[in-house]
């Protein structure tokens, strides 16, 4: 194996790390603040592909402007859905099993497929190009753009960490995941707290798929395996985990190149006997704590 | 400021807890409250605070000459009336710092006018402001919840079973922050499992509560004398 081809593989993984960072994160931070586990999620994804393919293919043509303009659009454009889902959809059912929370994302997600299949049809998006050139490594090329996602996605990695560490309101959410009657009966807006948490995760999981449609493709049905993957990558990292949607992503993502380089038939085999493994030893996961359940 | 609870009923798990309490409190005193575990100590603080609604009667708060129905207000509009709260078993947040703790319960960073003042009333916390709530001692910890309950200046403490818990001496230091926070102007109401002799250097007057029933009302003293407070609430 030649340095280049390393080289080439290491990007690859960085690229599929990053993407699954911003949906696990969205969905970590959903689950770990307000215990809310949004099926739903993988659908924002999915929305997310195809406003991006929209802005870059069929509005503005794919220019750089192009692609930016998709990428702000779906951020934006997935925390209003986000906002809109928790107020009307979800917070009625706040005080009920938490059961019939999960049965109601399940069938936003079935809903989401099949609106995009009404909107764009049933058959694959594909970007005809990608912006900001390619670059050589050895005989192979690599686009730019797969590094644009990469520093992108770590920007964001550590606004999140410094939105969570630094800012009151990141802080209150934290006091609003450990007891949000008593953040609430403190005078924190745990409604306001809420809505906010929930845009914010969902507008992660838009990101996201905005960012990945280009190399990887539009279709209905790509939320389902993202939700799937995404649920690897939280239960490999930790619940509720910033740090542990990080390393659940890295570690996924290099369990799935090595399987495309042995064996690529099962691509994503590998991170699922991970994610076992880390079931069976460590249940919580590498970097999550003990989630109190609650009612 | 004063808080009129009206003959409220609240529910929990189907059962009534609270069965038709009427009281009174003010920010002129301090009061406590005296009932067995189970007897709807908790659940009161929790309707007055609107994280439980009653099914049955109102409450009021009485602010400035203007009358305020708090009955189905959301908790967080019910505490920025001047509404501090000390729950039972603390609850500090344990991953953020004695400083982040108060920050969170007053919605900015603290102006240091107001952290200067608590501090005042409670010096042990300024040595430990960079410490997480999870390293904190059981006394430390009550400590910071009644600071955090104070942040916005409120002028009615409400604080569940603060005593509970804690070695002697804790109790001693607590029962002088409270005095002292009482001579500051704030009204308290303290609920007490049943300890007369450490709650009465606390209250000037007392109510019993018994199965959702306030079966007393009157000075501190006076309950030990009363049958029916007797019965209900020591069995005696």
């Amino acid at each position: 194996m030649s340095i280049d081809y390393a080289l080439v593989q290491a990007i690859n993984t960085l690229f599929y790390a990053s993407i699954l960072f911003l949906i696990a994160s969205g969905l970590s931070l959903i689950y770990g603040i307000m215990r809310i586990l949004n099926l739903a999620h993988g659908s924002f994804y999915m929305l997310g592909a195809y406003i991006s393919y929209t802005a870059a293919m069929l509005w503005i043509g794919p220019t750089p402007a192009g692609f930016v303009a998709g990428f702000v659009l779906s951020l934006a454009f997935l925390a209003a859905v986000g906002a809109l889902t928790e107020r009307i959809l979800i917070r009625p059912l706040y005080s009920k099993p938490s059961e019939l929370q999960l049965l109601l994302t399940f069938a936003l997600m079935i809903a989401l497929d099949d609106v995009v299949k009404m909107i764009w049809g049933p058959e694959y998006k594909s970007f005809t190009k990608l912006p900001w050139g390619y670059m050589s490594i050895g005989h192979y090329s690599v686009p730019i753009y797969m590094l644009v996602v990469i520093a992108s996605s770590t920007i964001i990695g550590l606004l999140l960490w410094w939105f969570f560490a630094k800012t009151t309101i990141g802080k209150q959410m934290r006091a609003a995941a450990y007891n949000p009657e008593i953040a609430a009966a403190l005078g924190m807006n745990t409604d306001l707290l809420f809505v906010s948490a929930f845009a914010l995760g969902s507008a992660l999981s838009g990101f996201a798929g905005a960012m990945a449609s280009p190399i990887l493709t539009a279709y209905p049905g790509m939320g389902t395996d993202a939700i799937v993957l995404s649920f690897a990558v939280i239960v490999i990292g930790g619940m509720g985990s910033i740090l542990g949607s990080v390393v659940g992503a890295l570690i996924a993502a290099i369990a799935r190149t090595v399987m495309v380089i042995v064996y690529p038939l099962l691509e994503v085999a590998l991170i699922y006997i991970v994610m076992i493994i880390v079931l069976l030893v460590k249940p919580t996961g590498l970097f999550g704590k003990e989630i109190v359940e609650r009612r | 400021m004063k808080i009129l609870v009206k003959s409220i009923w609240t529910k929990l798990g189907g059962i009534d807890v609270l069965r038709g309490v009427t009281l009174e409190i003010s920010s002129t005193s301090s009061i406590a409250l005296i009932g067995r575990n189970g007897a709807g100590k908790t659940t009161l603080l929790r309707t007055i605070l609107g994280i439980l609604k009653p099914y049955r009667g109102s409450i009021v708060v009485e602010k400035g000459g203007e009358q305020i129905q708090t009955t189905r207000m959301k908790p967080y509009k019910i505490a920025r009336l001047g509404i501090g709260y000390v729950p039972q078993g603390r609850m500090i947040f344990p991953d953020l710092t004695v400083e982040e703790n108060l920050e969170v319960a007053y919605g900015s960073p603290v102006p240091s006018d107001v952290l200067e003042w608590i501090y005042t009333i409670i010096p042990d916390l300024k040595k430990l402001r960079k410490r997480l709530g999870m390293y904190l001692s059981g006394g430390e910890q009550q400590m910071l919840a009644i600071a955090r309950a104070l942040v916005r200046r409120p002028k009615i403490l409400l604080l569940d079973e603060p005593l509970e818990g804690l070695a002697p001496r804790i109790v001693k230091t607590i029962t002088k922050t409270l005095r002292d926070i009482r001579e500051e102007g704030v009204g308290l109401f303290i609920t007490e499992p049943g300890n007369i002799k450490r709650i009465k250097p606390l209250a000037e007057k007392a109510y019993g509560i018994d199965r959702g029933e306030i079966v007393y009302s009157g000075n501190v003293d006076g309950i030990l004398q009363d049958p029916v407070a007797r019965r209900r609430i020591w069995g005696l």
